[in-house]
């Protein structure tokens, strides 16, 4: 097993035929997401998180740049890898113990009938049920039950979640860790629902405009971040700002602090929601900055 | 080989309903010519049926059209690859389904074309020797004869050459068009096309015999020329050969353009960089 499940370097993807009007859905992107890792992929709708989820799986190849699996160049690791699409692809005329069969047929030698009938049942279906007459959310978790049955080293979820009620979203996520824990199953979902994935994800991977705008661990992330209030007219050099607003006679601000912070500026740790929210809302932030983010070593290495 | 055995299975499976339909056609028109040569003619040999033309109404008339259904049945497999087979899958998603299983595009193109493939062949073999035995066991009270177009190609693997060649070019235009409609449409259009055309030049596949012809039915090429009835089996092999080409290059430009999904299986690999 290799230490990277998912390595990405200069990967771009451009939709259409016409070299002028095409626009790039993924552009210039560089990361690398270690083994074992549960990450989120964050990002505003149209920010390229499927197309990225898309490359991983072996669905679209990439225009520029290269893109490894697992360690494999990106196709070859297929019978490793799972992915659920966002709109959950099913063959309606088919059982859900049917599919669950085809499961078996296309993945010879490393289906596992038992975990994925377990995901099946938790959601009281009947296995003779035609998969045309599912809801969505029973559609999700025939789906991920189909994802899951490979047993693969890396899981690939964009949006997984969308269309489940809050039970079902929570016992699904459930399950998904204890795979991830039990088997050391990287998984990676996107989601533009920041809250649902706090709590489950380990690492991050912020997209906005086709480019990777804040990679790593959110531990970390959040460490290297400080929200402040100070006096308006405190002038926040040489520390990075993230975002900044001024209210009356108050600043308050998202930066990474290069230096200690004086105490009256009353630093405090952002929420991940906060923290992403600062990105998405101010595209230049990291670009004119010194030191972008998503590309300074302590981030984006192994 | 058993994972291949299990994966056409799985397409057999997914397309149970066009098997159950192309099973009990196959079987009503094997049935149906058991029936008619071996109850409907012996009936009508009585003399008062002759007399009243009923042979023509009830027995020559049906065998007619069980050649002609059988005949033109490629139109239908033509439709059927274009838009059940690959089309929808393409249309709705399921095609990246199946490619993010532990199979490879090309792969599964494969499985989704020998699994039909080999059931319109079972079928084919089945159908051709009962049509042989019930064309010929009456040939008195029959109104055709071997020239006959859909006659010619029931005789004979071409009738199984064309459905051949219907599922490759509907697989082919499904993977042009990418929508199950369109695709189904053009398919049609192009089996018709091509259809007619190897048809129309039918007699110029081997050379003709000058001369008069005399007695025995025979299919004329000009007014100095024709072909006797011992040129069937080198004129149906030939343009047999036609088709099995046409199919051939049709399968072979559907696994060119299966995509970039297959582009990214060998092609690229990428530079062994390693971070330190």
């Amino acid at each position: 097993m290799t230490d990277t499940a998912l390595e990405a370097a200069a990967l771009g993807k451009r939709f259409g035929r016409l070299r002028r009007s095409a626009g790039w859905a993924l552009r210039d992107c560089s990361f690398a997401l270690p083994a074992g890792r549960v990450c989120a992929v964050v990002g505003p709708n149209g920010a390229g998180k499927s197309t990225l989820l898309a490359l991983a799986a072996g669905l679209l190849a990439p225009t520029e740049g290269t893109l490894s699996v697992l360690g494999e160049p990106v196709g070859q690791a297929r019978a490793r890898v799972g992915f659920v699409a966002q709109d959950k692809p099913l063959y309606p005329q088919l059982t859900v113990a049917e599919t669950l069969r085809m499961g078996g047929d296309l993945n010879p030698g490393r289906w596992d009938a038992r975990a994925a009938e377990r995901i099946v049942a938790g959601g009281d279906l009947d296995p003779k049920a035609r998969v045309r007459s599912l809801s969505g959310g029973q559609r999700t978790r025939v789906a991920l039950a189909l994802a899951l049955g490979k047993r693969p080293e890396l899981l690939l979820l964009d949006e997984p979640m969308a269309d489940l009620d809050p039970l079902a979203r929570h016992e699904l996520m459930g399950v998904l860790m204890s795979q991830a824990a039990q088997h050391g199953t990287t998984i990676v979902m996107s989601s533009h629902v920041v809250a649902e994935l706090e709590d489950s994800c380990d690492h991050l991977l912020l997209i906005g405009g086709g480019r990777v705008r804040l990679a790593g661990e959110i531990d970390a992330l959040l460490e290297t971040h400080a929200r402040v209030s100070a006096a308006a007219d405190t002038d926040l050099a040489p520390h990075t700002v993230v975002e900044s607003r001024t209210t009356g006679r108050q600043l308050t601000a998202l930066i990474r602090p290069a230096a200690p912070l004086p105490a009256d500026w009353r630093p405090g740790t952002p929420s991940l929601e906060e923290l992403v929210l600062s990105y998405l809302r101010n595209p230049e932030a990291q670009t004119t900055a010194p030191g972008t983010p998503a590309k300074s070593p302590e981030e984006s290495a192994v | 080989m058993s994972a291949f055995t299990a994966q056409l299975a799985a397409v057999l499976r997914l397309h149970r309903a066009a098997l159950i339909v192309w099973t009990v056609f196959v079987a009503g028109c094997v049935g149906y010519l058991v029936w008619l040569t071996e109850v409907t003619a012996p009936a009508l040999r009585e003399p008062l049926a002759g007399a009243l033309g009923l042979d023509y109404l009830e027995y020559s008339s049906p065998m007619g059209w069980v050649s002609t259904f059988m005949y033109y049945g490629f139109w239908a497999v033509a439709a059927w690859s274009a838009a059940a087979l690959v089309g929808r899958e393409l249309e709705s998603g399921t095609a990246r389904l199946a490619w993010t299983q532990g199979v490879t595009p090309v792969r599964w193109l494969a499985t989704k074309l020998a699994a039909p493939a080999l059931v319109l062949l079972a079928g084919g073999a089945v159908f051709v020797p009962v049509y042989r035995w019930a064309w010929s066991a009456h040939r008195e009270m029959m109104g055709d004869d071997w020239t006959f177009a859909d006659v010619f190609a029931a005789r004979g693997p071409l009738v199984v050459a064309y459905a051949l060649c219907a599922l490759a070019v509907g697989t082919l235009t499904a993977l042009l068009v990418r929508r199950a409609l369109p695709a189904s449409a053009l398919a049609v259009a192009v089996m018709i096309v091509l259809n007619r055309y190897v048809e129309k030049y039918r007699e110029d596949y081997w050379p003709p015999t000058t001369g008069t012809p005399h007695g025995a039915p025979v299919m004329r090429v000009d007014s100095a020329s024709y072909h006797p009835q011992s040129h069937y089996w080198p004129l149906h092999l030939v343009e047999t050969g036609i088709i099995l080409t046409a199919t051939t290059l049709a399968t072979a430009a559907a696994f060119l353009l299966l995509g970039p999904a297959r582009r990214t299986v060998p092609a690229r690999t990428p530079r062994q960089e390693s971070p330190a």
